[in-house]
Formats: structure tokens, sequence, C-alpha cells
């Protein structure tokens, strides 16, 4: 306990503290940008932390990482358009509520929750790190494929309208992983004979052709036919009882133990990052709330269950990070090379020989989540400004913000293509009616899928050792039960969602 | 601000008409092209180098992280890029086993070879659960049960090829999964779903907390670092193997910015800042100019492309 308030107090010296704010305020930033990644904003802010201590500079990169997954809710709410991946669920109900004239309620419900499922997850980060860790390491392929087959039955319940649409969404998905290289042998699939496909679709430029495109394109349409003026020009109706949003939240307690629990694991394992944990979460608090029909028109149980799952995720990153050295994902894997760059060898035995900087990094952790709040409480009103934006205007920069990073993913054009193309397959599929979400989930779990199934059967040719292995049967009979338990809450549900779509 | 503006504006005029009276390369930072995500070894590796390169080079060098595909991805735009010198590409031995193994189209004879920075030596690892005390205890239960024994691998990579040549020299066989990257690869061994596996001496912490055993190091002689671990030579299997990691250009780049590169180069390895942050990075600095550097990759493709036939990849053409 000691070490945590020396720690604590090394955080609060002001030169570490203004690296952090200046931290956070990136993050935001990059998160709030579509097309800008937290990982990109983290590699951006890399140069910097050379000059400064390690502690600075691992604390400046917790700032950007928990700024980055609030800043991403901000444009998922006001522009219908996720700023981060992990925060693709947050559109589902955050922008409805916005429409319906709720900004403020639905971005602090978003900001509360992140904060509260991200002190939530800190807590498991400080005192049971390395069996937490220890624990992740027994998933083997077998574990991981079952878990990734639960998480595609999600699709049934994501489907709105038509099962069968959502059905032939996700499998679309997986197939678009299918195509390029495969991830064992580099083997050529559907590419016919071109290096363009060789490579495969990123996943990036997918998400923001998919998501953003389709967004900004009814927006187009909605403007040339006069029924919308600027996002949100009437509306700006931003004042919020603070006291009311948290009430609301705390009401919940479930709803947002759940969905940290969902972020912390799912953080805790190596490969599988925020885009799943708050699709998951999501899912959750539907398939455990009372009113599942009414999810896709502003529900708060949805806000709360993506917003805290995703900052959760951060605390089960680091987690896996700080006890084996092992990054949980792309933004992990770059602070791990900043330790490396500051001489501190990343590792289990990181935490006992370099306790201060370990100690410091949780402190900063805390720390960043308050910092995020205070950080939003003062700029959200500029960030409000630009949505305020004519859209004329507006939709423009935002499209070519998101080319920008979809090209500074990897440094490659065809990035920027892979974006134009399945933006027009994103329009096309919201002109006739098929769910984006599944699509989503498709090419999140493709690769994973694969590659876990193919190192099962490589390991051991035994294919009911998915079955008999405990964790891995407990996961595959948790997928029934989630197909059978979303068809039967369909079926449960009276016949007239659609209108709730129309109004959107 | 406008008259800040304007006095910026007359500096950077100033300074290009300056830059074009003198005409030294470099007159603009040079774009390095590291074919793996930021954070992964090479990464760490390159990024201290071009940290401490900017002692030395007027200009500073931007690293872009080109990844996807294996690391062919930044080689395919490694190849196609400006041969002016404004582009390096970071490469190590992948570049021959990935050819070999028909994953790229990219040879290293496509690059004129600039020099060779670092050797990351390799070692073999086992899981904490394994039975085995020692190199002989594992190849004595692979012989004993030939093709059971599990071991994780980039297939058709450095971390495939490595074991491979055990196997081969030892007379033993073992089974490959896939695991790609070290990450991965560690995470699985750690959990006891592989059994073997390539690793390098980054990961002696693991070893330490007991998450990980060595069994032997591919050097030619013991490693000062880990002086207990026997070098898999004195075991009477004759296999070194090592990372190499280096730098080329595209075929075509001027002979001036090649040799300022060298000359770059051979600063940075006598660095003893580089040479510490390496000895952290578990790799030994080994400098190589240009002219033995493109011996060591021919010698080096050369017994690449025979392990490649000996291993059943036969290549395309």
């Amino acid at each position: 306990m000691d070490a945590f308030l020396n720690a604590a107090l090394a955080i609060f010296d002001p030169q570490t503290f203004v690296y952090m704010g200046a931290g956070v305020v990136a993050g935001l930033l990059g998160g709030a940008i579509p097309g800008v990644t937290i990982t990109m904003t983290v590699i951006l802010v890399l140069p910097f932390t050379f000059g400064m201590t390690p502690l600075q500079g691992l604390a400046t990169m917790i700032g950007v990482y928990v700024g980055g997954e609030s800043g991403g809710l901000i444009s998922a709410t006001l522009l219908g358009i996720p700023g981060t991946p992990s925060a693709i669920a947050t559109t589902f109900e955050g922008f409805p509520m916005a429409r319906k004239g709720e900004a403020g309620r639905a971005v602090w419900l978003g900001i509360w929750a992140s904060l509260l499922g991200g002190l939530l997850a800190g807590i498991p980060l400080v005192v049971g790190a390395l069996q937490l860790a220890a624990l992740a390491v027994k998933f083997g392929p077998w574990e991981y494929f079952s878990l990734f087959v639960l998480t595609l039955t999600i699709v049934a319940s994501l489907s709105e309208q038509s099962l069968l649409k959502g059905l032939l969404s996700g499998v679309f998905g997986l197939l678009v992983t299918a195509i390029g290289a495969d991830p064992l042998m580099g083997v050529a699939r559907f590419t016919f004979g071109t290096d363009f496909l060789l490579s495969g679709f990123p996943f990036l430029p997918v998400l923001i052709g998919i998501f953003a495109f389709s967004q900004l394109m009814k927006d187009v349409e909605d403007m040339g036919s006069g029924t919308a003026g600027p996002l949100l020009r009437r509306h700006v109706n931003l004042r919020v009882s603070h006291l009311r949003v948290i009430g609301e939240i705390l009401r919940q307690p479930w709803n947002l133990v759940r969905s940290t629990l969902i972020g912390l694991w799912i953080g805790i394992l190596p490969a599988v990052g925020g885009s799943a944990a708050n699709i998951m979460a999501y899912d959750q608090a539907k398939k455990f709330s009372k009113q599942p029909e009414k999810f896709g028109t502003g529900m708060s149980e949805g806000i709360i269950a993506s917003e805290s799952s995703n900052n959760a995720n951060i605390g089960g990153s680091l987690i896996t990070m700080m006890a084996f050295g092992i990054p949980g994902d792309a933004v992990t894997a770059v602070m791990l090379g900043a330790l490396i760059i500051h001489g501190i060898q990343p590792g289990p035995l990181f935490v006992t020989t370099h306790t201060p900087v370990a100690y410091g990094m949780f402190a900063a952790y805390f720390l960043a989540h308050l910092l995020t709040v205070v950080v939003e409480w003062v700029l959200l009103r500029y960030f409000l400004r630009v949505m305020l934006v004519p859209q004329p205007i507006l939709i423009p920069i935002i499209l070519v913000l998101c080319a920008l990073g979809s090209f500074a993913l990897n440094n490659i054009i065809e990035n920027v293509w892979t974006f134009f193309f399945f933006g027009i397959i994103g329009y096309l599929m919201v002109k006739f009616g098929f769910p984006l979400a599944p699509i989503i989930l498709g090419v999140v779990l493709g690769d994973q899928l694969e590659v876990n199934y193919v190192r099962a059967v490589m390991t051991d040719a035994d294919p009911w050792l998915f079955l008999t292995r405990p964790i891995s049967g407990a996961l595959l009979v948790l997928s029934v039960v989630s197909v059978a338990f979303a068809l039967w809450q369909r079926r449960r549900r009276p016949a007239a969602p659609a209108e709730a779509e129309a109004e959107m | 601000m406008k008259r800040a503006f304007s006095c910026a504006l007359a500096i950077v005029l100033l300074g290009s008409l300056a830059s074009l009276g003198l005409a030294a390369y470099p007159e603009r930072p040079v774009k390095m092209i590291v074919p793996w995500a930021a954070g992964g070894d090479t990464d760490a590796i390159k990024r201290v180098w071009a940290e401490i390169a900017k002692k030395y080079l007027p200009q500073p060098i931007i690293i872009a992280n080109i990844t996807g595909a294996s690391g062919t991805k930044g080689a395919k735009e490694a190849k196609g890029a400006p041969p002016d010198g404004y582009t390096i590409y970071s490469t190590h031995d992948y570049i021959h086993t990935t050819y070999y193994t028909g994953v790229s189209d990219v040879s290293y004879r496509d690059f004129e070879p600039i020099c060779l920075t670092t050797s990351t030596p390799s070692i073999l690892a086992a899981s904490p659960n394994s039975p085995w005390k020692s190199m002989k205890d594992l190849l004595e239960d692979s012989k004993k049960r030939p093709g059971e024994i599990k071991v994780g691998a980039t297939l058709g990579s450095t971390s495939h090829f490595f074991p491979a040549m055990i196997e081969r020299e030892a007379k033993v066989k073992w089974k490959y999964v896939s695991y790609e990257g070290t990450a991965p690869r560690m995470t699985a061994l750690m959990g006891g779903h592989i059994e073997l596996g390539e690793t390098n001496l980054t990961q002696l912490d693991k070893v330490k907390a007991g998450q990980m055993k060595l069994l032997a190091i591919a050097t030619d002689k013991r490693h000062p670092e880990v002086p207990d671990l026997p070098t898999l030579k004195e075991l009477g299997i004759n296999v070194t193997y090592a990372v190499n990691r280096g730098f080329v250009a595209p075929k075509g780049t001027p002979e001036e910015a090649l040799a300022k590169m060298e000359e770059v180069c051979a600063k940075v390895a006598k660095d003893p800042a580089f040479a510490d942050a390496m000895r952290k990075q578990g790799t030994d600095v080994s400098f190589l100019g240009r002219k033995a550097y493109r011996d060591f990759l021919e010698k080096n493709d050369t017994l690449n492309a025979e392990l490649a036939s000996a291993l059943g990849y036969t290549r395309k053409k």
C-alpha cells in the first residue's frame, strides 16, 4: 500500500501531471476523429516520450489510451460513427438517443460509464494481475475457437429486422477475411492473381468504410431531401443533471459489473481487442434487459454496457502486459516497445523488479480516468461546436479524415481503396435493409476463428476435444443457449419494431 | 501570428535555398520501412537505431511501419519505392525464408545491401510443464515418440527454420503448430499448449519466473548473458542460428546515398549507447559494411534455399 501511495505521489509531480493531461487530450482527439485509432495516436505520441522518464512516458501513453477510449464515444454518439472500433456498439443506442434530442444525456452516460467501468477494472489490475493472467494463459486454441463461436452467435440478436439478412451479413464478413494470403502459410485465396487482394482487407478501413461512409451517405441523402438540418441544430441539449445520469448508471449495477467483467476478460486474453468486447457486452445487456425490443432506439443500458466494457478492456490489456510482458492489443504492444526503449525489460518480473514504475502505472491508470472526465467537462462544448458545423462542410472533412486514417494504418494507398469499396458496400447494405453489425463481427472474428481452429487440429487431430475440454465445451453449450435465447426473445417481441428503425 | 508565419516561411525558404547550394545527401528526412508493427522486436531495435543515428545524420530518419502478410507487404513496398536514397528497408532473415517458402516474390536480390546492424541469437525453449531438464532428455524423448512433440512456429519463417535445422542435425521428428509471432508463441509455451519454441534473450525474465525453460542456445560459444546455457554445438548438434537484422535500399539507389548510410551504420555500431540498448534487447551488435553484408546475404540465401527444400517447400516458378 505504501508503494502505491508513493507511486501516486510520483504521478502528482506537476510535470508528469501536465504530460498526462496532454496525453489525455491527444487521446480524446484521436479517439473522437473517425479513422484515427488509439493505436495511431499512441504511435504519434511515442517519440515525445523518449525524452521523458520511463514513468512519465508510460503515464502519458496510458493517458492517450484511456482518453482515446472515451473519445470514441463522442463521435459514436453525436455523428453515429464509431471514433474507434471499441465504440461500435455505442452507436447503436447513443446515436438514436442524441437524435431524439438527448445528446447531453447520451454523451455523459457514456463518459460516466467509462469512468466507472474503468475504475472497477482497475481493482483486479492492482490486486490480481498475476493470477488472472495465469488463468488467461490456460486458454488454448480450443477455448479461443469456442469463445469466438459464442461471440458469433451474437449475430442472432443483432439482426434487427430479418434474421436471414443478419446471417448473410455475418457470413459475408467471414468471407471477407478469407480473401488474401491465408494466415498460416500465406497461400493466396480468392485473389484472382492480383497483388492488391493478396494482402487481404485490413479491419480498420473495412470498419470505417462500412460505418462511416454509409452514415455520411445517409446524411447526404437527408440533406438533399431537406428532412434534416445540421446534425444537432435544434437539439443541442447538452445540459444534463450529472447526478441523474450517474444515478441512472448505478441503478443498473448488474449491467455495469457484467459489462466490466466482459471487457476485462476480453482485454486479458491476448489477441482479442476492444472491438469484440463492446459488442459482446452490448449483446448481454440486451439479453438481460427487461425491454430488449427497445434496443436500437436509444436505450441507456446499451450505452452503459458498451462504454464500461471498453474501458475495462484497457485494464485487462494492462494486466496481461504487466504480468507477462505480452501485449493484449496493438496499443499495449507500442507501450511495451516504449518500455524497452527506456531500457526496461517487460516480463513476469517487471512488477517486482521495477516496482516504482509498475505502481506508478497503476496510479496513472486511475488518474487518467479522472483526468479524462475533467478534460471532457471542459472540452465537450467545443466538440459540440464541431457538430454544429453545417453538413456540407463537415461531411467532406470527415470523409477526408477517414481516408487519411485508412492510409496511415500501414502507410499504403490500397487501404484507401478498401475504405471506399467497403463504404459503397455498407451504403448498399443499409439501402437494402441489411444490418451492419454482423458483417463487422464476421470481419473481426474470421481470421481468429480460422487460426485457432487450425492450431487446435494441428496440435491434436481429435475434434472431440472442442467438446471434452471443460471450458471449451461450456462455451459451445453457451453458444447454443445464446442462439436459442435470442430466437425466443425475437418470437416474444411484438411485431412492430420497424417503426423505430424508420425513425432513424 | 501573421508575422510569425512569414518569418517561418522565410526561414524555410532560406533553408531550402541553402540546401540547393550544397545539395549533399540527405537533404530531407529518410524513410525507414519496418515491415512489422510498432512494438515488435525489429521495431524496438530500429527505433533505438534511428534515435542514435540522429547524431550522425543531418536529417532525421522517419519510421514507417508497413505491416501485413508476415512482413511481405513492407518488402513489396520497399522494392517499389523510388531508388533515390530516401527509402531504406529494415530487413532480416525472413527475406530468404519467405521467398523460398513461396510466401513472397521479393528476394534480397531486389535490393542494394547497406549494412548488417545486429544479430539476435536463437534459443530453444521448452514449456515449464515439460518433463525435460536438458537437451539430452528432449532428444531421447523425441526418439521415443517421433512426430509427437509440439513445436510452435511462424510457419515458413525463422522460428520454423531454426527448430527444423535442429531436427535435421539431431535426426529427430517433431510436430509443428502455427503460432505467428513471438508473443503468441511465448503465451502458448507458458500455457503448455506447445512444448517447444524458438525464443531469444529478451525473454529471460520468464525463465527466472519459472514460466519457461531454456534448453540450448544457437551461438558459436556460450553467451555471456547466460553462461550456464549450453550451445547446440557443444551438445554435438551443429547448428548456429540468429536473426540478423540489417538495412537494404531499393535497387538503383545512388552510390553516394549508400555510402553515407553505410558510414552512419558504422558509427552507430560503435556508439556505446547503442550497445547498451541492444544488451537489454538480448541482441548483439554486429556490423558488416556493404560488401561484407552482400556476401553474408548471399551465403544466407543459399543456406535457406537448401533448408526450404529439405523442409519440403518447393518454390513455384
